[in-house]
């Protein structure tokens, strides 16, 4: 029988789908042909809604551009508004927020295991994260006051400090991950299922890779030793001792393997943090909301999120409202140009695979 | 580095941002040349992003190129400003893959055109026909109160600031009324 | 697709048995209740005894939710208003900035967080008079 050419749509209501986006497969048999990503579900217009705030005002919703993992937004909008602003946050603030954004990037690791391993069936790995990451979101509901949207890192320091015995309950947690994190090598990492699925699927050259712009796992997976962390310290990350993990192949497999050593990675930082989390105030005294003006300048600031490099645009205009704020996530290019190379040519399959892999977050590509 | 760009194109405006950040002010007629200066002889390979800010007031768009490095440790912020009316710069798409996507978002965002760039279709406003909503002239509060319906309810909201103004006005008067009729006694 | 026996990768899975015997992560939901986090950002509270009116909780509101009413409820001496916040919690995003901002501190948020109702317009929410 002779193969047709048909067309069907990856989303946006599928579970192989990283959130509200669809992928436009162009199929011949189970081969694809042309692969096209279109968002539009979920458009909030945050980079405009900032625009008509004063800067205290914005600081609740930038950690809203990403579901996930929010920390490394508002880390990035607190640290471009002090850049502007000359602000300096003392130490333990510092400290502080070092702990958030690796406990973040921690949840949202487990959170993509939940992902990636759904993606080829393996449901009893996403139970089993999506319950280790609510023990993190344990810790962040008694540091911040909330689950998800932790409103925390604010311009000038961190709203709250931390709660009594809270070090020895992250600690205690650090612990039960660093054994926890061996089930997951056993059922899910190392396990043949996935290796056979995973290996010499969706592979990127290093070219492409620093060519195009790509971050993150997508970078490392191919041998580029890029982190925002090591390359332009922000924070307290210079003072403080970690590797970058990465692999050669590039594929699937090696950007899974990237991961599972980052979070190795993640629970060696925090246990320093632990360890050397100084003394003192964690907040400055900023200016109230109707006072606090940016000058007539602009910046750009970067941080290392869970799936790469995470990065903010932000102009004043001397007022109090801040005249530009544009996002730069790993997701756009990565879904756009990205994926929809990587998918020509794949089995249909192999789409939630690779693009869980990648770590696609479609509220950030829509802002 | 420093130097030579400012040899070149002949402009001081070059500003050490951080010590891994730099920026640099161009005409646009050289913008392209500078991009494939930094590129060919400084290794700024890589396009990270392109933004745009609107300047209203001066009748311009900012738009900034982020170059950076190879191993990403450097960026080069390359600043050019375009006129507002009939906003044009010329694609990337060509020379940088990932300039296809972004130009097609500011593109729908500030409605600047990108001659040369093959797709510049609607990225997530769908079916949108007012102006490109990140120009500054679109207001968000005149579109939400046209198009969305509020919470019915809360019309009982009193302006504190005259409400207290009123209330010590009333009691001032009530106080010398008191006097009047003590007085009065 | 090549196929190359992996023992390892293929036993290691297994090791997901050894689960059967361990406690569940979750709790019987009705029965037993989850014990929220000291701080927790839930519903607002308005200790009226403090309240100012002063209205500093409506200005930084980014969402527009506070409004500042009348009521026949008793308000201090202080209370120069003599108006106090209602919040639209269809449009809080329970930030704390207005508790941040409250200069005697009588605004903040408790831990309860349900609000089970057939009506929308019960999202216009008094707060609890309580300290």
């Amino acid at each position: 029988m002779e193969n047709k050419h048909i067309t069907i749509f990856h989303g946006p209501q599928h579970p192989g789908i990283t959130g509200n986006m669809s992928i436009e497969l162009d199929l011949i048999g189970e081969t694809i042909q042309k692969a096209t990503t279109h968002v539009g579900y979920l458009h909030r217009g945050f980079e405009k809604l900032i625009e008509r705030r004063t800067v205290i005002q914005a600081f609740t919703i930038v950690c809203r551009i990403c579901v996930p993992e929010p920390d490394p937004n508002e880390a990035n909008f607190a640290m471009a508004v002090e850049e502007l602003a000359g602000l300096e946050v003392t130490p333990r603030a510092q400290y502080i927020r070092v702990m958030v954004l690796e406990l973040s990037r921690l949840a949202a690791q487990f959170l993509w295991m939940a992902g990636q391993s759904g993606s080829i069936g393996l449901y009893a790995v996403g139970q089993w994260a999506i319950a280790d990451r609510d023990l993190i979101l344990d810790l962040f509901e008694e540091l911040t006051g909330a689950r998800v949207y932790h409103m925390y890192i604010y311009p000038g320091g961190v709203r709250r400090d931390l709660p009594e015995g809270f070090l020895e309950r992250v600690t205690t947690l650090l612990i039960y991950m660093k054994k926890r994190l061996k089930d997951y090598d056993d059922i899910f990492i190392n396990n043949a299922s996935f290796k056979n699925r995973a290996v010499g699927v969706g592979i990127i050259s290093k070219e492409e890779a620093v060519a195009n712009g790509y971050v993150g796992q997508v970078l490392r997976g191919c041998g580029i030793k890029a982190d925002v962390r090591k390359d332009a310290p922000y924070l307290v990350y210079n003072e403080l001792e970690f590797e970058v993990p990465t692999q050669t192949t590039g594929d699937v497999y090696a950007r899974a393997l990237v991961r599972r050593a980052e979070m190795d990675q993640s629970l060696h930082i925090l246990d320093q943090v632990v360890r050397k989390m100084p003394e003192g105030k964690v907040m400055i005294k900023i200016p109230t909301h109707r006072k606090f003006k940016l000058p007539k300048d602009d910046t750009w600031v970067k941080v290392e999120s869970a799936r790469g490099e995470f990065a903010y645009y932000m102009a004043g205009d001397g007022s109090e409202k801040i005249r530009r704020m544009q996002v730069r996530g790993p997701s756009l290019v990565h879904a756009y140009t990205l994926l929809e190379d990587l998918l020509i040519g794949a089995e249909l399959s192999d789409v939630a695979l690779i693009m869980n892999s990648l770590g696609i977050c479609p509220p950030e590509i829509e802002r | 580095m420093f130097n030579e760009i400012k040899q070149r194109f002949a402009t001081d405006d070059v500003e050490v941002k951080r010590n891994d950040l730099y920026k640099v002010r161009i005409k646009y007629s050289r913008l392209f040349e500078l991009m494939h200066m930094l590129r060919d002889e400084y290794d700024y390979k890589t396009l990270n992003a392109i933004t745009c800010t609107d300047w209203i007031e001066e009748g311009h768009f900012a738009l900034t190129y982020m170059l950076t490095t190879e191993d990403r440790k450097y960026t080069f912020m390359i600043q050019t400003m375009i006129n507002r009316e009939d906003a044009q710069a010329k694609t990337l798409s060509h020379e940088y893959k990932q300039a296809q996507i972004m130009e097609r978002d500011l593109h729908e965002m500030y409605g600047i055109d990108f001659p040369g760039n093959e797709n510049l279709k609607e990225l997530s406003l769908e079916s949108w026909v007012h102006t490109p909503p990140l120009r500054r002239e679109f207001d968000t509060l005149e579109f939400v109160t046209n198009h969305l319906i509020f919470r019915e309810g809360r019309e009982d909201n009193v302006d504190t600031k005259a409400e207290t103004k009123r209330l010590r006005a009333e009691k001032k008067a009530q106080k010398s009324k008191d006097e009047e009729v003590k007085d009065g006694k | 697709m090549k196929w190359s026996v992996d023992l390892k990768g293929t036993l290691s899975p297994l090791s997901i048995i050894t689960a059967f015997w361990l406690k569940p992560n979750t709790i019987a939901y009705p029965a037993v209740k989850k014990e929220t986090a000291k701080g927790y950002r839930g519903f607002h509270t308005n200790f009226l005894a403090d309240c100012i009116g002063c209205a500093n909780c409506q200005d930084v509101c980014m969402n527009d939710a506070i409004d500042m009413i009348k009521t026949d409820k008793e308000y201090n001496s202080k209370n120069t208003s003599q108006c106090i916040p209602r919040i639209d919690y269809g449009r809080c995003c329970w930030c704390s900035l207005c508790t941040d901002v409250c200069p005697p501190n009588s605004l903040k948020l408790e831990d309860d967080y349900l609000n089970v109702t057939k009506h929308a317009s019960d999202f216009l929410y008094m707060p609890k008079d309580k300290e």
